[in-house]
């Protein structure tokens, strides 16, 4: 009763954070992902895109591309429209258009371990084999597994013209097309000049820096350990020298289908695991 | 400066719906289906079956599986545990144990149409075929909990295949519903003897239901200011949609969630669902099975 009194107190000025009572408004577009996917780096690349002028950085980023879980909601409602609003939720049907992105999982395991030595959940030299096997098991984050955040969304999502997938991997291949469709999606008029320049401020250099000077002003960062930074090595494929063998194996055998799908080529099911025409090059010797 | 004082003090007070905030326990059971589907039925029979010494009723009901869509958040919290909670929820990662109900689209159509009616949601005169358009659209007040297509396929792809996952078809709980509500006995830990399942079933009966809502309509917080010309509880039946949903409308639904129905073992009419768009991936669908 107590906390609610005080929770109440927040919410009569607006100053708690919405989280899952956001009010959605038909406009709202929002920017999902799975944590530790490039959700942070594409919030930067955005509000780069739309704000041209402001000094984007880690202690203003939740002001312009929201968090309901880090941003208040007095913040969330004075904001400019339409909105765009990072989350990280499975699939939400009340969500009127949404940006997925989606990563490699053997990546993405890899940058959550370190975020939790960072975040101080685990200490340093935590078996990566103990952290693979919670990962697998949806127990790393409260936005349920890899393949759950993922699935639901491409089963109720996929093709849908209020859609747009994005892959981490080709965003670092070429972030100037991604961002473009980025741009296209939200119903901005960027000429590649802005474009560029968008990418430009937003590179994983810059941003290592920006966190440097803003972690204690960041939500993200500020009680988080300061030897280990936020802003991590910005590559794709690293699982393939930082992952043991049987550890791709466990990832691969928990969404084969799915990784299949999206691209993710398997290393440890033999042929069977693989996209037809990956099993043709094999076959013709390539 | 004052943002929605109403909503605040329903907060402090905890008189808010839990709904998609409620506190979740590891030791919750959740009965899950899209509305429509037998989930008060359900309900009752679950009831009935832990329950055995006690009349369970729509006066009491809430108290035993509360509904977490029209109970407030302290309500809920304030039931002793473990927890038998009903959900309309989408997936929500939270959840363990899970009781998943499933019914042919094209009669939840139909009695939600009812439904609709008897909320005062819609006139009484508006016409099915459209209704059954908003249904497949996405366009009831419902939406927030998806469409059919969007809140079945969203459980089924995620837990499937997990042992905690029970799906059950409504077609084969009215087709041999001791035998359905035997696995869920077992989902609970319960070893329950045919006897027991069976005082719990004709406990459950939609006679029994329907005489139940006709003393207490007023008092049960899904009834109560309600149209009462129209029953909650209504046909118990499986089929109704060949007589009494337009074709249109059957084939209109059919080509929003062909895959999925066919995968739930729901024929359809036509082959018009082979090009279904709603899910497009059914052997994603598959994969946890």
């Amino acid at each position: 009763m107590f906390s609610r009194l005080i929770g109440g107190s927040k919410m009569l000025l607006g100053l708690h954070k919405p989280r899952r009572s956001l009010k959605i408004w038909p406009d709202d577009i929002f920017l999902v992902s799975f944590p530790k996917s490039g959700n942070t780096w594409t919030r930067f690349l955005i509000a780069n895109l739309v704000f041209p002028d402001a000094p984007v950085g880690f202690k203003n980023i939740h002001k312009l591309v929201p968090d309901p879980y880090g941003t208040s909601k007095r913040d969330m409602e004075r904001m400019a429209r339409p909105r765009i609003i990072k989350s990280h939720e499975c699939f939400e049907p009340r969500y009127p258009r949404v940006m997925y992105i989606v990563r490699d999982p053997r990546d993405v395991v890899i940058s959550q371990y370190h975020y939790h030595r960072k975040c101080k959940k685990i200490e340093d030299g935590y078996p990566m084999e103990k952290f693979v096997d919670r990962f697998v098991a949806g127990d790393t984050c409260p936005h349920g597994s890899w393949g759950e955040n993922v699935g639901t969304w491409l089963t109720a999502r996929h093709n849908d013209p209020r859609f747009l997938l994005l892959k981490y991997e080709d965003m670092v291949a070429d972030t100037q097309r991604e961002l473009g469709r980025v741009a296209a999606f939200v119903g901005i008029k960027a000429d590649s000049e802005r474009i560029a320049k968008a990418v430009e401020r937003s590179s994983a250099d810059r941003m290592r820096k920006l966190e440097r000077a803003q972690a204690d002003e960041c939500g993200l960062t500020k009680d988080s350990r300061k030897d280990l930074s936020f802003v991590r090595a910005a590559k794709s494929g690293s699982w393939q020298k930082d992952l043991s063998e049987p550890l791709v194996a466990k990832i691969e055998d928990a969404w084969p289908q799915l990784m299949v799908f999206l691209g993710y080529k398997l290393v440890t099911r033999g042929t069977a695991g693989q996209p037809a025409e990956f099993s043709s090059l094999v076959s013709s010797g390539v | 400066m004052i943002y929605g004082l109403k909503r605040v003090i329903k907060y402090v007070l905890g008189t808010d719906i839990a709904g998609r905030n409620l506190a979740v326990f590891p030791d919750d059971t959740f009965i899950v289906s899209y509305p429509r589907s037998g989930n008060t039925w359900t309900r009752f029979l679950v009831a009935n079956l832990v329950y055995p010494n006690q009349a369970v009723t729509f006066a009491n009901i809430e108290q035993l599986i509360p509904d977490s869509e029209a109970m407030s958040s302290r309500y809920v919290k304030r039931i002793p545990r473990p927890r038998i909670i009903k959900s309309h929820q989408y997936f929500d990662p939270r959840y363990g144990k899970i009781i998943y109900i499933v019914r042919d689209p094209r009669d939840v159509a139909l009695s939600y149409y009812d439904f609709a009616r008897k909320y005062r949601q819609i006139e009484n005169d508006y016409p099915l075929t459209s209704f059954a358009s908003d249904f497949v659209a996405g366009r009831l007040s419902s939406s927030d909990w998806g469409t059919w297509g969007e809140n079945v396929a969203s459980w089924l792809y995620t837990r499937g295949s997990q042992p905690q996952f029970l799906l059950l078809r409504y077609e084969d709980m009215l087709r041999d519903t001791e035998a359905e509500l035997g696995k869920i006995s077992r989902l609970l830990g319960m070893e329950a003897t045919p006897e027991r399942l069976r005082t719990a079933i004709e406990r459950s009966s939609a006679e029994r239901m329907r005489r139940l809502e006709a003393d207490q309509g007023d008092q049960w917080v899904s009834t109560k200011n309600k149209r009462s010309d129209i029953p909650f509880v209504r046909t118990a039946s499986s089929g109704l949609w060949k007589e009494k949903l337009p074709a249109s409308s059957a084939l209109e639904i059919e080509s929003a969630w062909g895959p999925l129905m066919r995968e739930l073992g729901y024929s359809l009419t036509t082959n018009r669902g082979e090009y279904g768009t709603a899910v497009e991936s059914p052997e994603l669908v598959k994969e946890h099975r």
